[in-house]
């Protein structure tokens, strides 16, 4: 994780061909390398998505150049290239999966297709269709009878069926009479697709064709009767399926599935026979040698044995994108190709990084192996459509640097500590010389300190200068509010009785001011009842008829009948009187 | 099923040609775009995910459960967590027999912070599958936030014995911590450690409990493995540098604070331990300044306190080191040491007064430190106070013994018995008291040259306060430290650098360990 990165890429790929508006949408499922006309020389297929709606493609590359396209019908799921016969000249058929179909394509073709058998139909559904074929039920009760079956049935409904009770009142009638007269079909849909040799394990041998299917189904089909070999269910619908071994000897089927959790499936079982469960999903499944490597979302590479046992895990940089395999049979070197988010491809053999590929984009499929005449070549096709070639340089040699990590990079950098300046020092120096004098200042100054507030506090309290008042008979708040620019301001009081229940009654305002400087319309206020809790607005107009811009402090007072003392004092600082007054 | 026709003169277009050729329209299959809803979900490619949703939901006329379901897991993620339940349960209605919906109706339940609606959606689920790690798992969890330890135990032991996951044992062992069981917490981390040795969380909360436990062998080991892993662990840096620090090795523990610092700049607990590095170091104005840098990031920690006390009194700037320390009490006003201290502080500032309460109070509190008594017998001393002084220096003596019966190979710091051999001497010099029993580290030492200085000598002069004080906790320190470490204890250069780590050690552990909790 240290050093690879300093060399980058750089010294072990060579940039072939990088088109960045080749306009490919596809999974690395949907790609793969084949030597399509026999002439030794591999082609590139790709299933492309399109739009994802429409404009799917069978598109077939040469050297740099789109050779053919083929429109496909539905979005394709998968694709793989294999040998379904043994007639000479060898050449490889294509099969992509779509929809419930796969479509074979020969010479670039359309050859064949096949479809997978239709589900299991739920026989009350059959029924009630058949009642209402012949008439003896209305499509209301049609739909309350569909709208029971659906709440209680293992065996789910159609799609007719669905889209019937999706309907509104007045669209049913047209919808039976369209779509009695058709039998009750129910399709599952390919998720994805891959090969599994029949007898040899000869690189061109014949292969069997792995299909796994939404209904959580795998199937092993022969490739020259199309007939279905062996069925194997899984817990839920398979995503991803590394399949190694023959058939007629032999194999594994490695599947990550939907719920998170990867099954390995053997010849002799059509049940899951290990079973890993995942702290989060599979993003990518690769086979390198006899180990299983899992990405997954929570950004790690994982290792397992064949029998599902965890070896290893390492944490990437970003979120992985897609993953391939990197084989290179002519020197024995067996790696995987990882693609992250934060737009890099790291090679990775076992848990140690051996390079790092930074790409323009974020890459969504990657495919390893021999392209034209060229054996290391990695082809990658990024999220915003373009196409990238790169060949691996022959005289590159790949080595675990990594194994032994040295020690961080942060270790070297320094630590950022605060500077202290000559005057820090010398105050330290004063402090050593003459520490006694300074504290004995310092407790003097406290205690000062402390007294006056003392004071000030057993004043105030003393003389009800507070605004607020403590006494257990008229518990009261006060704050004053002065609004304005002058000479003539509006002082608002707010008065607050905060008793629990009880209210306070029989009080008054008054104010105390300098009459050269202030003349207030109304210097003594009655206050009225006061409810606990509600908080009272009482206001009066202050001019000031000075205009020397003098300010000085009005006090207010709240009383009580019949008492002299206040309840409660505030003092409020005027502002300055911006304006004259009219004398 | 397939269709059987001879293959050739089929192409694909004339294929669908001869579909749409009935009345009744070919009605697209519901799931037909699960699996690219699914490839764009885990690839956390969230917006062209809904597109495609959208897209689905109106072909199928919102009749595609997967579609909703990825909807709502994607609304979750985006925070809208009761718009998600509310799609997740029309979810539960389409399919009402799916586990999954009602794992992730719960789910949602739970992240509103509903665990006991969570609880019984799960139970639920549960009846459905029985034997599902992920459901025991959660259940546990919900437990856990209501408080309720022991179904948490329960069924987070049920969850490990269905599947083992590093979750669950995370999950389980905070259980038992908070719960104060930390002998189990060991065990399920132990077991987690065995499970995952590579874990780096399982093997710092481990070291981490080791550590509070004073297994100081096994916390290191354990913290060493975490760093082995994954170097920039800061919960196994900051523990394994304050280990190093207690033994001196300021230079390698500074080097794996400068990593911690990069991770995690504002850390109180880091800078307080590099501050203490560098006094360890004797580099004394870089030591004030980290540890005010900590103080600065954690002003209400009273050790960073207590630290910036020490480093100021040994930089004799007392009046200062009096203010850190009197803050230090306020927040924490039941520990002995630092009432020492502060009477140190306050004999320097010739407040003899003040300081006469201090240690009395310091004494009061002080349980098993013999310094504090040592430190008061010699200010007694000091002042003239013979029999007071002697009263303290036998209950340091009691506190010694106590000590050394405890453990077999405890070893005191030099300084620590040298003192007290002094004043011992100067004791029985001036009052005729029998002095029967020489403390036990008195023997280990060869006897000191007869005290040359006359009985009214001051016995401390102020540095000596200070270096009695210093050894006060490396003393401390020693008590802590199992045998097999504290050899190397003493190799260290100069005992006043480990007087600051020790409370630096401390510092770290409380910082911490919160998140295992």
């Amino acid at each position: 994780m240290t050093s690879v990165e300093s060399g980058g890429d750089g010294g072990k790929w060579l940039d072939a061909h990088y088109d960045p508006v080749a306009g490919l949408y596809t999974f690395s499922s949907c790609v793969d390398l084949a030597d399509l006309s026999g002439d030794g020389e591999n082609r590139l297929v790709v299933g492309d998505l399109g739009t994802g709606s429409s404009g799917m493609k069978l598109k077939v590359y040469r050297g740099t150049a789109l050779m053919s396209e083929n429109t496909l019908l539905d979005l394709p799921a998968g694709l793989v290239a294999f040998f379904m016969d043994l007639h000479e000249p060898r050449i490889p058929t294509t099969a992509v999966a779509s929809g419930p179909c796969i479509y074979l394509y020969k010479n670039l073709r359309p050859y064949f297709k096949f479809t997978l058998p239709s589900l299991e139909v739920n026989t009350l559904e059959q029924d009630v269709w058949q009642q209402a074929r012949e008439g003896q039920i209305d499509p209301l009760t049609l739909k309350e009878m569909l709208e029971s079956i659906r709440k209680k049935a293992d065996v789910p409904l159609s799609v007719r069926s669905l889209r019937f009770l999706s309907l509104e009142t007045d669209g049913l009638d047209e919808f039976v009479q369209l779509h009695k007269q058709q039998p009750i079909r129910r399709q599952t849909v390919i998720t994805c697709i891959d090969t599994l040799k029949k007898s040899t394990a000869d690189e061109d041998g014949v292969s069997c064709l792995v299909v796994g299917t939404e209904s959580s189904d795998v199937f092993i089909l022969d490739s020259k009767a199309f007939i279905i070999l062996s069925k194997m269910s899984l817990p839920a619908p398979p995503t991803m399926m590394d399949v190694t071994g023959q058939f007629d000897v032999e194999f594994r089927i490695t599947v990550a599935c939907r719920n998170g959790n990867i099954y390995i499936l053997r010849r002799e079982s059509d049940k899951p026979k290990y079973c890993v469960e995942l702290p989060s999903h599979p993003v990518g499944l690769v086979r390198v040698g006899k180990n299983v490597l899992v990405g997954c979302t929570d950004e790690s590479l994982q290792g397992f044995t064949q029998k599902g046992k965890k070896l290893w895990k390492i944490v990437l940089p970003a979120p992985i994108t897609t993953m391939a395999p990197m084989d290179l049979p002519t020197r024995g070197f067996q790696g995987v190709l990882v693609g992250l988010a934060n737009c890099e491809v790291h090679l990775y053999r076992d848990k140690n990084l051996l390079s790092t590929i930074k790409t323009p984009d974020v890459v969504t499929s990657i495919c390893f192996g021999r392209y034209g005449r060229e054996d290391g070549t990695l082809i990658m096709t990024t999220k915003g459509g373009g196409l990238m070639v790169k060949i691996l340089k022959r005289t590159v040699v790949f080595d675990d640097r990594d194994s032994a990590p040295g020690p961080p990079l942060a270790q070297s950098i320094r630590l950022n500590v605060p500077k202290k300046t000559k005057l820090y020092v010398d105050q330290t120096l004063r402090e050593r010389e003459s520490g006694v004098a300074m504290h004995r200042a310092f407790q003097m100054d406290l205690s000062r300190v402390r007294l006056a507030a003392a004071k000030a506090y057993v004043k105030a309290l003393e003389s009800s200068l507070t605004p607020m008042s403590a006494s257990l008979s008229e518990p009261l708040k006060m704050n004053a509010v002065v609004q304005g620019l002058g000479p003539s301001f509006k002082l608002t009081l707010h008065v607050q009785n905060t008793a629990a229940c009880r209210p306070v009654m029989n009080l008054a305002i008054s104010f105390l001011y300098d009459e050269n400087l202030y003349r207030i319309r109304d210097p003594y206020m009655r206050i009225p009842l006061l409810v606990p809790g509600l908080i009272y607005p009482v206001g009066t107009f202050v001019d000031c008829t000075n205009d020397k811009g003098i300010t000085d402090i009005i006090k207010v007072f709240v009383l009580h009948e019949g008492r002299s003392s206040p309840l409660l004092t505030a003092h409020i600082n005027m502002p300055v009187s911006e304006g004259l007054a009219l004398s | 099923m397939a269709d059987e026709e001879k293959p050739a003169e089929l192409s694909a277009s004339g294929e669908a040609k001869k579909r749409r050729a009935p009345k009744a329209p070919e009605l697209p299959i519901v799931e037909r775009r699960n699996w690219l809803i699914h490839q764009h979900y885990i690839r956390k490619d969230y917006e062209t995910c809904k597109v495609i949703i959208k897209t689905q939901l109106q072909e199928t006329n919102g009749m595609c459960e997967y579609a909703i379901y990825v909807q709502a897991l994607i609304l979750r993620l985006e925070g809208r967590i009761q718009e998600s339940l509310e799609l997740l349960q029309s979810c539960a209605i389409l399919n009402p027999s799916s586990t999954d919906n009602l794992k992730q109706v719960a789910r949602s339940l739970f992240l509103l912070g509903k665990h006991k609606a969570a609880i019984e959606v799960y139970h639920e689920a549960a009846r459905l599958c029985d034997k599902d790690w992920e459901i025991s798992h959660n259940l546990g969890v919900c437990f856990f936030f209501i408080k309720d330890f022991k179904n948490a135990e329960e069924h987070l032991n049920t969850a490990l014995q269905i599947n083992k996951h590093d979750k669950t044992f995370m999950m389980l062992g905070k259980v038992h911590l908070v719960a104060g069981e930390t002998d189990k917490a060991i065990e399920v981390f132990k077991r987690a450690v065995e499970f995952s040795p590579e874990n780096t969380d399982h093997l710092s909360t481990l070291g981490l409990l080791y550590l509070q436990l004073r297994k100081y062998q096994k916390a290191f080991e354990h913290l060493g493995n975490a760093l082995t892993f994954d170097p920039n662990n800061y919960k196994a840096i900051l523990a394994a540098g304050s280990m190093m620090q207690t033994h001196g090795d300021f230079d390698v523990a500074m080097n794996k604070y400068r990593v911690a610092a990069c991770a995690v700049p504002e850390s109180p607990p880091l800078w307080n331990n590099i501050g203490m590095c560098f006094f360890g170091k004797k580099k004394y104005v870089a030591a004030i300044s980290c540890l005010k840098r900590a103080n600065y990031l954690s002003p209400f920690d009273w050790k960073v306190l207590y630290n910036l006390g020490l480093v100021h009194l040994t930089m004799q700037q007392y009046a200062s080191a009096f203010h850190f320390l009197s803050a230090a009490i306020s927040l924490n006003p039941r520990m002995g040491e630092l009432y020492m201290l502060l009477a140190v502080a306050l004999t320097n500032l010739e407040d003899v007064e003040n300081s006469t309460r201090a240690y009395e109070q310091a004494v009061n509190l002080d349980e098993s430190n013999p310094l504090v008594n040592l430190n008061f017998a010699i200010f007694l001393y000091n002042h003239g106070d013979k029999t007071a002084a002697l009263d303290q220096y036998q209950e340091m003596q009691r506190k010694v013994n106590i000590l050394q019966d405890s453990s077999s190979n405890l070893e005191f710091d030099p300084e620590l018995m040298d003192m007290a051999q002094k004043l011992g001497a100067a004791l029985q010099v001036g009052e005729s008291l029998q002095w029967t029993k020489p403390g036990k580290d008195s023997k280990s030492k060869p006897h000191s040259a007869t005290l040359a200085k006359s009985p009214s000598a001051p016995l401390g002069t102020n540095q000596a306060l200070g270096q009695a004080m210093s050894s006060a906790a490396s003393y401390n320190k020693n008590i802590q430290l199992p045998a097999g470490v504290s050899k190397s204890l003493f190799a260290a250069p100069d005992p006043e650098a480990e007087v600051g780590n020790d409370p630096g050690l401390p510092a770290d552990p409380p910082g911490s360990p919160q998140p295992a909790v």
